[in-house]
C-alpha cells in the first residue's frame, strides 16, 4: 500500500490543490485569458504594494497645514491665503511637488502614503471577510447536501432567510447597531456573505454525493466526516476558488460603501474614508475623490477579470 | 387541464412566505437584543446634557419600548407591532416613522423605477447585439465596457458624474432640488445623473446576462430549425431566442433587485441628497435614531420577499413547463 506506482489517469481524481498537472493545466488555460493575467498581476502588484509600500512611504497620519491641498504632479491648484501683517488677500497658483507626487487633501496629509495604507485594508477585508464567508458557506452547503432530509431543510430555509435580507441593508444595520470597527465590519461581512457559497456548494456537492467514489469511499468504511472533508470539500475547491475571487470585489466594495457613508472605522485609513472626504471638496481638490476611488475601481476590475478567467478555466464545457 | 395544482402551489408559497418572514423578524430582533447597548441608552447621553435625571430617563424609555417585560413578551410584542404597521416612534424626527416612509418612500420609488427601465432597455438591447455579433469588434468593446461597468463603485461614479458635469461644466446640478414638481421635465433633468450612478451597474449586468442568455439559446436546435424553415433572422432572434432568454434574464433582475439595487439606491440617494429612504436611514444613523435604520432595513427586507413571492407564481403563469405538483 505504501509503493506509490503511477497510474495513468489517477491523478486526475486528487484534489485541484495538491495536483500539479491539473494546477498547470488550469494555469495555461487562465494564461491564454490576457484580461485574467493583468488582473492577476494587478493583484500582485497591490499585495506588494500593502506589504512593502508603507515603509518607502511617508506617515499617512503627518498633517501639516502648509502643505494643504496640493495638486498631483503634473498639476496645478490656486492656493489663495490671507496675510494679517499687511490685510491681503492673496492667491498663487501651487504646482505638484515630487514630494507628494499624488498631492496631498486637506490636511496636508499624502495621498500616496494614505491610498498605500488604504490597500492593506482593502485587502485584508476582502480577504479575511471573504474566508469566512467562504468556511460557513462551504461547511453548510456540503452539510445540507449530505445530510439531506430535514437537515437539508433547516439549511436551506435559513440560506433563504438571510438571502431574502437585501445585503448591504442589513450590513447597514448590524454596523449600526454594534458599532463601526475594522474587526467588527470585517466579520459582519463574513457572516452575512455566505448565502450564495452555501447555495452554489450545496448543488455540486449534491451531484458529487452519488458518485463512484463517495459510494466505494463509503463501502470501505469511511465515516460521514472522512467523507465530507477528505471526498466532498476538495473536490469542490475549484469551484470555491472560483467563488473567492469573485466575491472579494463585492466584499471590498461594501467595505468602502460602509466607510462613505460614515459607518466606517474612523481610525482606519481606507480608501472609502478617503472618498468621503473627498467629495466634500470637489472644487477645490478634485484628487482627493479621484485617487481612491481609480484604486478601488482597478482592484474591483482585476478581480473580476481574475475570476471571469478561472470559471472559464474550470469550465471543461468553455473553449478557452 | 386542471390548474387545481396551481391553487395548491400558491398557497404552499404563502405559508412558506410567512415562514421566511417569522425568520426575518427573529433575526432582526436577535440582533438588537445582542446589541451592545439597549435602544434607551443611545439617548441617555443627550438628556443628560440637558440636566435630566438618567434613572428617570432609563426607566421611562424602557417602559415606552417595552423593556421592562420578560423577553418572550417583548418578541411577540415586536411582532404584532409591525403587523399593525406601526414601525415605532422616531425621535430625531419626532414623528411616527410610518409618516416618515410615506412622505419619503415615491423619492426613492422614481429613482429605482427610472434607473431599472433605464438599465434593462438598453442592456437588454446591447446584450442582444452583442451576443447576434458574437467574436466582433463590437462584441468585444460591449464585452469589455460591461466589465467597466459593473467594477466601478456606484457612489464613485455618483461623485465623479458631479466632478465632470456639474463642478467642471455646469450642467446639472450637484444637488437634487426637492422643491421640484414630482411630474416635471425639471425633476426628469435632476434625476439624469443619479439614474447613471444606480444604472450603470445594473446595465452592464444586464449586458452580460442577456449576451450569455442569448448564446445559451442560440446554439439550440430550434434556433436551427427555424433557420431551416426560412424565416427571418430578426424573427428568429426575436420571437424564437430572446423569447426563450427572457425567463432567466427576469429572475436575475429581480434577483438583482434586492442583492444589489436596492444598496446601490441608498447609496446614490446620500451622494445626490436625493430624499428617499436610503437617506432617511443616513441620517437616523448619525442620530441614533434607532427605530428608523430598523424600519428601512426591514422595509427593503420585506419588499425582497414580495418580489421573490411574485416571480414565482408568475412564472408558473407564464412558463407552461413549469409544474409543482
Amino acid at each position: 500500500m505504501t509503493k506509490r506506482t503511477r497510474i495513468p489517469g489517477k491523478e486526475i481524481s486528487k484534489p485541484v490543490y495538491i495536483n500539479t498537472r491539473l494546477v498547470n493545466y488550469y494555469w495555461q488555460r487562465t494564461s491564454r485569458n490576457k484580461l485574467a493575467v493583468f488582473g492577476l498581476v494587478f493583484i500582485l502588484f497591490l499585495i506588494l504594494l500593502a506589504l512593502i509600500g508603507p515603509s518607502f512611504t511617508a506617515d499617512p497620519t503627518l498633517v501639516d497645514f502648509d502643505e494643504k491641498n496640493m495638486p498631483p504632479v503634473g498639476f496645478t491648484n490656486i492656493k489663495s491665503a490671507y496675510h494679517i501683517d499687511t490685510n491681503e488677500f492673496t492667491t498663487t497658483e501651487i504646482r505638484g511637488t515630487g514630494k507628494h507626487p499624488l498631492g496631498t487633501d486637506g490636511k496636508g496629509r499624502d495621498m500616496l502614503s494614505m491610498l498605500v495604507s488604504g490597500a492593506m485594508v482593502s485587502l485584508q477585508v476582502g480577504l479575511i471577510a471573504t474566508g469566512i464567508a467562504l468556511i460557513i458557506g462551504t461547511i453548510l452547503g456540503v452539510l445540507s447536501a449530505y445530510a439531506g432530509g430535514w437537515v437539508d431543510n433547516i439549511l436551506m430555509r435559513f440560506t433563504d432567510i438571510m438571502m431574502t435580507f437585501p445585503f448591504f441593508l442589513l450590513l447597514v444595520l448590524i454596523v449600526f447597531i454594534f458599532g463601526p470597527s475594522l474587526a467588527f465590519i470585517v466579520l459582519a461581512i463574513g457572516l452575512t456573505g455566505w448565502t450564495g457559497t452555501a447555495r452554489l456548494v450545496r448543488s455540486e456537492a449534491l451531484s458529487l454525493r452519488t458518485r463512484e467514489f463517495v459510494t466505494a469511499a463509503k463501502a470501505l468504511g469511511a465515516t460521514d466526516k472522512r467523507v465530507i472533508f477528505h471526498h466532498l470539500i476538495p473536490n469542490v475547491m475549484s469551484l470555491i476558488i472560483v467563488i473567492a475571487t469573485m466575491s472579494i470585489p463585492g466584499v471590498i466594495l461594501a467595505e468602502a460603501a460602509l466607510s462613505f457613508i460614515g459607518l466606517g472605522d474612523p481610525t482606519v485609513p481606507s480608501w472609502g474614508i478617503i472618498l468621503e472626504a473627498g467629495q466634500h471638496s470637489l472644487d477645490t481638490a478634485w484628487w482627493i475623490a479621484v485617487e481612491p476611488g481609480i484604486m478601488l475601481f482597478l482592484t474591483v476590475l482585476a478581480f473580476n477579470f481574475l475570476g471571469d478567467g478561472l470559471r472559464d478555466a474550470f469550465d471543461p464545457r468553455s473553449s478557452v | 387541464m386542471g390548474k387545481s395544482w396551481l391553487r395548491v402551489y400558491i398557497i404552499k408559497r404563502l405559508i412558506y412566505a410567512v415562514i421566511i418572514a417569522l425568520g426575518i423578524l427573529t433575526i432582526t430582533f436577535v440582533l438588537v437584543r445582542v446589541g451592545p447597548s439597549s435602544p434607551a441608552d443611545k439617548y441617555l447621553a443627550n438628556l443628560a446634557a440637558k440636566g435630566q435625571d438618567i434613572a428617570q430617563v432609563t426607566a421611562a424609555i424602557e417602559a415606552r419600548y417595552g423593556l421592562d417585560k420578560p423577553i418572550w413578551q417583548q418578541y411577540i410584542d415586536y411582532i404584532g407591532n409591525l403587523l399593525r404597521g406601526n414601525l415605532g416612534w422616531s425621535f430625531s424626527t419626532s414623528m411616527p416613522v410610518i409618516d416618515l416612509i410615506k412622505t419619503h418612500w415615491i423619492y426613492s420609488f422614481q429613482l429605482i423605477l427610472l434607473s431599472s427601465i433605464f438599465a434593462a432597455v438598453l442592456g437588454i438591447l446591447i446584450g442582444i447585439y452583442s451576443a447576434v455579433k458574437q467574436y466582433t469588434k463590437t462584441d468585444y468593446v460591449f464585452t469589455f465596457l460591461s466589465f467597466i461597468g459593473v467594477s466601478i463603485p456606484s457612489f464613485w461614479l455618483g461623485v465623479m458624474l458631479i466632478l465632470v458635469f456639474s463642478v467642471k461644466l455646469g450642467i446639472f446640478k450637484s444637488y437634487y432640488d426637492t422643491a421640484l414638481p414630482l411630474f416635471s421635465l425639471e425633476n426628469l433633468k435632476a434625476l439624469v445623473l443619479p439614474v447613471m450612478t444606480l444604472g450603470t451597474g445594473m446595465l452592464a449586468g444586464y449586458v452580460r446576462y442577456t449576451r450569455s442568455s442569448m448564446l445559451d439559446n442560440l446554439r439550440k436546435g430550434f434556433i436551427t430549425t427555424a433557420r431551416a424553415k426560412g424565416l427571418p433572422e430578426r424573427t428568429v432572434i426575436g420571437k424564437h431566442a430572446f423569447r426563450n432568454a427572457l425567463l432567466p434574464l427576469v429572475t436575475i433582475i429581480m434577483f438583482d433587485l434586492g442583492s444589489i439595487v436596492f444598496g446601490g439606491a441608498y447609496l446614490t440617494e446620500i451622494v445626490f441628497g436625493i430624499p428617499g429612504l436610503g437617506q432617511v436611514s443616513f441620517n437616523a444613523i448619525f442620530a441614533h435614531d434607532y427605530p428608523v435604520v430598523m424600519s428601512i432595513t426591514l422595509i427593503g427586507t420585506f419588499m425582497v420577499l414580495f418580489i421573490n413571492m411574485a416571480t414565482d407564481i408568475a412564472y408558473t403563469y407564464l412558463d407552461p413547463r413549469i409544474r409543482y405538483d
